[in-house]
């Protein structure tokens, strides 16, 4: 291991931010604060992205690490600590220089820490602990914070952090606990998922104890809550208990699938979800408790798991521990390890684009993993995405009639979104709608038309055959961030130039999607 | 060929509703006349001969009793929206608020949701556009310190949205002193510490002696930052133009290409 002393802060910056460019969530949103007026700062619930960098990602906040030093051997990091390369530690005093300096003149939303693990998860963490404190105390910035939670960390210093901090995040690393033992020999999952629920309940007590509701209240939950209300609520013991002994008798959500009974059991040791926390009073005059949530993210593609099964844990995540976000980072093999698969020819892109479109399915059109995927389908299709492919499986549940159909039903026709449907909710209460309508609102009708009716009419006659709309659909061209296309390779294994002559085309197309 | 009164009014929200406050008044009835606005993209090569111009000059009493009808007679949701309609660059936004109005005062709160209706339509998309375009400024905009501690920025925006990018600056930098200076308008914006900011104008200012950067340290380090977060083997300059438009980088400290 190389320790320089006496480092530049430049030469710092370049090693730490370098270091942290992995971590993906670079978002500063989830929380609304107005500036105090007296120190530096605020905050806009959407967020706000402040440049892009040359890979075509947001950047929101400061990303870097604390240090790169670690004392853990994870296979797929760079920092491991049997890879030899430059170190580097950041001082409490710089990372608020940088934070405070960058923030005035309006580069960064924020500061976003991260570290490698410097002699012990504790000692890190305390360091970062004082970085925090002295931003938020001494330099009174009110802008955004997001912090790791690093795992086998003291329960003490994660309810301090979680005090200065806006969002924290635990990594899961890998999908599964078997993984996670194979590359990551130094962290386990118990470790991981522990200051997750902890953030979590704390986070449900201070809410409740200040009457927040932050809208996405998972079913799983609202249980829990109702316990923690208990004591002085009106309504009968009876009842109660009733519900909550039914729902402390009901495996938990992660149990169902049994492919993951083993290595996905996210409660094995963690504390009961429904014991009662006191409201302690803040150490720090903060009245709100990690206030914009947690998120966490995943590795694609550096292990063997299929969509399923990484769709099915983020589906745990975000019913049982109230997750704002999980985010899939493609593999890239930066250690040349041979163990690991190669990534010479581009990490797995639409893979994890995929994994996105998904999450969206999960968190806002209302759509459960299981009707997305399953056992026998485990990974997504290649040509379409998830929700085309889903319709062209449901065919008989369409058309729709737009002028009717509810929100949630409309938000289930390819090609419509949030906006579209919600711009459809409004628009429909004073017109009857007519294509000509919906296209002069804006709403992009190239693969919603094969799904749609308005007044009873279809816009061309179309018959609704799997073969013929998927035909149909193929030829719109799937809107991928660009630069992925490359990764489609399809065209060329036809004889024709026009695929249409082809008549068996789906069939081929299966056999692409589960190879 | 019809002939239309056309009043001529500033490009401004009070000149506007100045110009529809006597264009209603007027008693030539709505579909004699028209409203245009001094506007960014208007050249005059094209004046309609049969019609009778009118100039308006902004009453700022007018402007406020037409302001003051709408939040009353319509909502406060329609009123901000056509004030940043008003702030864009779209010629003939003026006569396009005139026309969402008439609909408006008829229909009530509900008419933002009348989508399918062409006017109220495009007055949807323009504030999505101004919008649009003020969020990412948020975002986007670079203050450089200059040696006497005052932060300077320099935007070159379509729509006119140093006033809906000041506000949140003012809340954020409460005890900075800063100016934001639109080029593509010759207009201003300032705050000082503890007053309340203000939009001013300086047409024959020479505003070039704050274009040198003079904090040379931390745009470096920002820099340093900006090359070294991106993930070389994700490198994808189609996405990142997406995402951030070339007009904006030219103000862009991490995208100085000089």
């Amino acid at each position: 291991m190389i320790i320089q002393e006496g480092m530049s802060i430049q030469r710092k910056l370049e090693i730490l931010s370098d270091a942290a460019k992995f971590d993906v969530a670079c978002t500063s949103s989830g929380v609304d604060r107005k500036g105090n007026g007296a120190g530096i700062g605020n905050s806009l619930a959407c967020g706000i992205c402040h440049t892009f960098s040359a890979d075509g990602r947001c950047i929101s906040l400061l990303k870097i690490l604390f240090t790169n030093e670690c004392i853990f051997d994870c296979k797929y990091c760079i920092n491991r600590s049997s890879n030899d390369v430059v170190r580097a530690s950041f001082t409490p005093e710089e990372v608020c220089e940088l934070t405070m300096e960058f923030y005035r003149r309006n580069y960064i939303e924020g500061l976003f820490l991260s570290s490698g693990i410097m002699v012990s998860p504790n000692h890190t963490m305390e360091l970062i602990l004082d970085a925090l404190r002295m931003l938020r105390e001494e330099h009174h910035f009110n802008g955004y914070i997001h912090c790791k939670a690093i795992p086998g960390t003291d329960p003490v210093l994660v309810e301090a952090i979680g005090w200065y901090a806006d969002r924290m995040s635990a990594n899961l690393e890998l999908p599964t606990a078997s993984s996670l033992k194979q590359l990551a020999p130094h962290k386990s999952r118990k470790n991981i998922l522990k200051p997750m629920r902890q953030i979590q309940l704390r986070r449900e007590s201070n809410n409740e104890y200040l009457g927040i509701y932050d809208g996405r209240q998972p079913a799983g939950n609202k249980v829990e809550s109702l316990l923690l209300k208990d004591d002085n609520s009106g309504r009968s013991d009876s009842v109660y208990n009733k519900v909550i002994n039914s729902y402390n008798q009901k495996p938990h959500k992660a149990n169902d699938y049994p492919i993951d009974k083993k290595e996905n059991d996210f409660d094995v040791d963690l504390p009961n979800s429904n014991k009662i926390i006191p409201y302690r009073k803040s150490p720090t005059g903060r009245s709100r408790y990690v206030p914009a949530g947690q998120s966490t993210q995943m590795i694609i593609g550096a292990t063997n798991e299929s969509d399923y099964n990484i769709m099915s844990v983020s589906e745990t995540l975000y019913d049982n521990f109230d997750l704002k976000r999980v985010f899939y980072s493609a593999f890239v093999n930066v250690n040349d390890d041979s163990n690991l698969p190669s990534t010479v020819s581009g990490p797995p892109l639409l893979r994890e684009h995929r994994l996105y479109q998904a999450d969206w399915l999960l968190r806002f059109y209302g759509f459960k993993m299981t009707e997305l995927l399953n056992e026998k389908n485990p990974n997504f299709n290649v040509l379409l995405d998830p929700k085309c492919d889903w319709a062209l499986k449901n065919l008989e549940q369409f058309p729709v009639e737009v002028n009717k159909a509810s929100y949630y039903t409309l938000l289930r026709v390819p090609g419509i979104g949030v906006n579209s449907a919600r711009r459809i909710t409004a628009a429909r209460k004073s017109a009857v709608l007519d294509f000509k309508d919906l296209k002069a609102m804006g709403i992009v009708l190239k693969r919603a038309v094969y799904f749609i009716t308005c007044n009873g009419r279809m816009m061309y006659p179309i018959k609704l055959n799997e073969d013929f709309i998927t035909r149909e659909l193929l030829a719109v061209k799937d809107r991928l961030p660009f630069g992925i296309e490359k990764d489609i390779t399809y065209k060329q294994l036809s004889l024709f130039d026009d695929r249409r002559f082809q008549t068996d085309d789906r069939l081929i197309l299966q056999q692409f999607s589960h190879a | 060929m019809n002939n239309f009164k056309i009043f001529q009014c500033e490009n401004s929200i009070d000149g506007i509703f100045t110009a529809i406050y006597q264009a209603w008044s007027s008693g030539y009835g709505h579909a004699n006349v028209k409203i245009e606005e001094q506007c960014e993209r208007n050249n005059y090569n094209n004046i309609e001969l049969f019609s009778e111009y009118i100039f308006v000059k902004t009453n700022l009493e007018q402007a406020i009793m037409v302001s003051r009808s709408i939040k009353s007679k319509i909502s406060l949701e329609a009123y901000e929206m056509v004030c940043r309609v008003a702030l864009s660059d779209y010629k003939g936004k003026g006569d396009l608020i005139y026309r969402f109005l008439i609909l408006g005062f008829h229909i009530g709160s509900k008419i933002v949701g009348h989508l399918s209706n062409k006017v109220v339509n495009q007055v949807f998309m323009l504030n999505r556009y101004v919008n649009g375009e003020a969020h990412h400024l948020l975002g986007f905009i670079r203050f450089s310190e200059q040696e006497n501690g005052i932060l300077t920025a320099t935007i070159h925006p379509k729509n006119n949205v140093i006033s809906l990018v000041t506000p949140h600056f003012a809340d954020r930098l409460p005890n900075e002193r800063f100016v934001i200076f639109d080029k593509n308008r010759d207009i201003c914006s300032l705050h000082l510490p503890g007053k309340p900011w203000i939009i001013a104008e300086f047409p024959d200012m020479d505003s070039s002696g704050y274009d040198i950067p003079v904090d040379n340290e931390y745009e470096s380090l920002w820099k340093i930052f900006f090359d070294n977060i991106a993930i070389k083997e994700r490198v994808n300059p189609k996405l990142q133009r997406n995402n951030l438009p070339i007009r904006f980088r030219k103000d862009m400290t991490e995208f100085e290409y000089v």
